[in-house]
């Protein structure tokens, strides 16, 4: 039961990326052919500098450049009819033939497309998912904090909180922070990753963990308060239900009832909350990388726009659709382990 | 016929009578419960602090062509470069000079036969701990004039500043910084009072002008400059030659190094100017893309319940498409590859933001369906659309209220990120735009914190005062929530 729901999650997802990646591809056909154009243009300038062309004249050359043209061209099927290329940008980006760069480069100085992405990938989930694991972390204690006593003190201050930093731009508040606690303060590093020369050995991950500090700390300031709130709501509408009141009613010391009954039944809106808010970042992380200068993915996307990078851009974006997408269906399996009455399901 | 017709007008409008009424009541209610929410009425002020500032624009601000002359750089010309808000002296023990314009100087007219010798005195009184950024010396002239200026100083010392010939066809604004063109000047008035050591020692690029015009004639002038307070005469002397030469409207630009109520970014332009233009837009695409988007769920999520079926089905797989497409990437490269006009982005941003109230609506809609008086509208064969809009979409008017205030902050956002990139339209002063030009010219690294404070605390703010107002209404509309 549970496999053929998950199967079922999984294979419409496939479906809504390929439908995804074609738009895409339509959209972006003309930009990215101009750039294939202009490379496929430099391949050959590059080939025939490197050939012995002694003996040719001039026609002949250019004859044999447009020969070489001609063959490319049809390789990377620019003579086929508008809808057929588009078919083909988006089977070769649902392979992950994400095409070579035109300026970025890999660690490695590889113009590989893939390559560039990929390494920018664990770095990412890196950032978001220790600040993620302390969001929830500090979300669940507040959340069953504030529900305890609704409308106290810790209650209400923290539900301003959220309000207050509802429509804060993260870069913004990282920008605040860089500016008092690295100009200010020296005491975080402005940026990056790692120190220059790396350390060794255990230092290596406090280094990483130093580095860390700032992005973390800015996102929990922005997003620990939202999800106590959310939590609060989830956990508050638990304690209204009728087992609660029985159990409270048998004696249960409050505390079991707290964390026994009420979070396990609230089990799977809270994980969905988290989940999702781990999501929602990672969709604005884009400027909040290039503040902190974090070599993630958000960053590559700063980096690609500023040397017009379009294949870069491009493959990066439907890495990150995936990714997303990826979010999205391990959160419905996640609820469906959790909650049984969902892989059930009632339409039909 | 015509009886009846009438008759029929009567009794529709003593029922739009009565239904204004409903409405009026219905409000009545509503405000009553909204006035227990504290900080939904500090929404609400705030809101109207908001509009007021948009309403008000052109009173308030120091530059009225701000919006459209943005990134014109002759219209902030003689601002000074990068200067604190003026309150920073009230916070600091060192004054720092206030930016200020000498008009009106003591004017004397000299004619001889060949030229006319036009001198012009200036006064200005300098009580300040940090001395201004530059003295600019500038007029209205034509022809052949040679323009001289001296500084006289409080303790009697008299520098000769420049000497310089301008020649021009037509009528030209003549500009020359003081300090700049006779910087070789001041350093060796400078370098007379203070000892040899110290003048061998100190490095000639890192002397400010300014600071040596401005201190004590004494031992340390150099290197250490204290303040010399007290009248600063600058007297300006130029000769005209000829017939149609002439000079006027002489004035002296003391270039502060504080300004205005919000101070000025590296571009000379006056921030305050900016953050007000840039409130109207702020409101304008927030308030225009929660509404369109906002709309449009109710519309897809109502339609989706009313017709069930084959047709919900289909509808909630292109919902489930749009929903798993994180917006921020996709809106970046889009304006990345398109360059969008402020119209496109919004259009764009409303792509992706009107799935939102899609889910809640349509299990509303659900509800509501079923009601009695649905039935009874379609034993009447009422319309679709009918049934639509007149029963189904104003029971959810609340809620769609409620959900427009908790968008306009991420729209408002969203744009401010798109621009802070560089993306977004140019022609249009956003608190984004400023953001992106604080960017650009580094000014988190040099410290210049009233560029980068003021436009992010301004979205932020807006943003709370929508969340206010979406929550509150949130809590009146949700009863459960409140306590246990």
């Amino acid at each position: 039961m549970y496999g053929q729901y998950a199967i079922k999650r999984i294979i419409y997802a496939i479906i809504n990326y390929a439908i995804i990646i074609f738009i895409l591809s339509a959209l972006f056909n003309a930009s990215m052919e101009a750039t294939l154009r202009s490379q496929i243009e430099e391949m050959i300038q590059g080939e025939f500098l490197a050939r012995d062309l002694t003996g040719y004249t001039v026609e002949e050359i250019n004859e044999l450049k447009a020969l070489r043209r001609d063959e490319l061209y049809r390789r990377y099927h620019l003579y086929d009819p508008m809808i057929v290329r588009v078919f083909w940008r988006t089977y070769d980006t649902l392979t992950f033939n994400l095409g070579k760069s035109t300026s970025v480069t890999s660690s490695a100085g590889e113009r590989n497309v893939s390559i560039i992405v990929g390494e920018a990938i664990p770095k990412t989930a890196l950032l978001f998912t220790v600040s993620a694991f302390f969001n929830i972390l500090i979300g669940i204690f507040l959340g069953i904090k504030k529900a305890q006593k609704p409308g106290g003190l810790l209650d209400q201050s923290t539900s301003i909180l959220t309000m207050i930093v509802y429509g804060m731009p993260s870069w913004w508040l990282g920008m605040m922070l860089i500016m008092f606690f690295v100009y200010k303060l020296n005491l975080f590093p402005s940026g990056g990753i790692l120190s220059t020369p790396p350390p060794t050995g255990f230092m290596y991950y406090l280094d990483i963990l130093y580095h860390m500090a700032l992005p973390v700390l800015t996102m929990i300031l922005l997003r620990a308060w939202g999800g106590a709130y959310l939590i609060r709501n989830i956990v508050l509408g638990t304690l209204q239900e009728d087992y609660i009141m029985s159990a409270r009613a048998r004696g249960i010391p409050e505390n079991r009832v707290l964390y026994g009954h009420t979070l396990r039944s609230a089990a799977p809106p809270i994980v969905t909350m988290s989940v999702m808010s781990l999501l929602t970042s990672f969709g604005g992380a884009i400027i909040f990388e290039g503040i902190f200068s974090w070599p993630g993915m958000g960053n590559l996307y700063w980096i690609a726009l500023q040397q017009n990078d379009i294949p870069v851009l491009l493959g990066n974006l439907s890495v990150t659709i995936l990714l997303y997408m990826a979010g999205l269906v391990l959160l419905d399996l996640i609820y469906g382990f959790l909650d049984p009455r969902i892989k059930v399901g009632g339409k039909k | 016929m015509r009886n009846d017709g009438n008759k029929a007008k009567k009794k529709t409008s003593i029922s739009r009578e009565t239904r204004i009424k409903e409405f009026k009541e219905s409000l009545k209610e509503f405000w009553s419960d909204f006035k227990q929410v504290k900080y939904g009425i500090v929404g609400l002020v705030l809101l109207i602090v908001f509009i007021l500032m948009m309403v008000l624009e052109p009173f308030i601000i120091p530059f009225p062509e701000a919006g459209e002359r943005w990134s014109d750089i002759t219209y902030w010309i003689d601002n000074p470069r990068s200067a604190a808000p003026a309150w920073v002296n009230w916070f600091s023990g060192k004054k720092n000079t206030v930016h200020e314009f000498l008009t009106e100087p003591e004017l004397q007219v000299t004619d001889t036969p060949q030229f006319q010798v036009v001198e012009a005195e200036f006064n200005y009184n300098y009580k300040y701990d940090i001395p201004p950024g530059e003295l600019t010396l500038k007029a209205l002239g034509k022809g052949n004039v040679v323009v001289e200026a001296e500084i006289i100083r409080p303790d009697g010392e008299t520098i000769n500043l420049v000497r310089k010939n301008f020649n021009t066809r037509n009528e030209t604004e003549i500009r020359i910084p003081l300090g700049n063109e006779a910087a070789t000047r001041i350093i060796n008035f400078g370098r007379e009072f203070e000892s040899t050591e110290n003048s061998r020692n100190v490095q000639r690029h890192l002397l400010k002008p300014m600071e040596i015009l401005f201190s004590k004639a004494q031992e340390g002038i150099l290197v250490k400059p204290e303040p010399l307070k007290g009248d600063y005469r600058i007297n300006v002397k130029a000769i005209i030659v000829g017939k149609d030469s002439y000079i006027k409207d002489p004035e002296v630009v003391v270039s502060g190094k504080v300004f205005g109520f919000l101070g000025t970014d590296d571009a000379r332009r006056d921030i305050w100017s900016g953050i007000v233009v840039g409130t109207k837009w702020a409101i304008f695409i927030g308030l225009l893309t929660a509404f369109v988007s906002i709309a449009v769920g109710i519309m897809y999520g109502v339609t989706m319940a009313y017709f069930g079926g084959w047709v919900d089905s289909l509808m909630m797989r292109i919902y489930e498409i749009f929903v798993s497409i994180p917006m921020l990437p996709v809106l970046v490269v889009f304006s990345a590859v398109f360059s969008p006009s402020l119209w496109t982005l919004i259009l764009f941003m409303c792509v992706f933001y009107w799935t939102g109230p899609v889910l809640t609506v349509r299990s509303m809609a659900l509800q509501i369906k079923e009601e009695t008086y649905i039935e009874a509208a379609h034993a009447l064969n009422a319309s679709t659309g009918r049934i639509i809009f007149k029963h189904m979409i104003p029971q959810l008017i609340p809620y769609a209220f409620a959900n427009m205030a908790l968008s306009v902050p991420g729209a408002i956002v969203a744009e401010a990120s798109i621009s802070l990139l560089g993306l977004g339209d140019a022609s249009v002063v956003t608190w984004g735009q400023i953001l992106h030009g604080a960017m650009k010219s580094s000014a988190v690294l040099k410290g210049l914190w009233w560029w980068i404070v003021p436009p992010g605390l301004m979205i932020a703010l807006l943003g709370m005062t929508f969340a206010f107002l979406g929550f509150s209404m949130d809590k009146i509309l949700n009863p459960k929530l409140k306590t246990r």
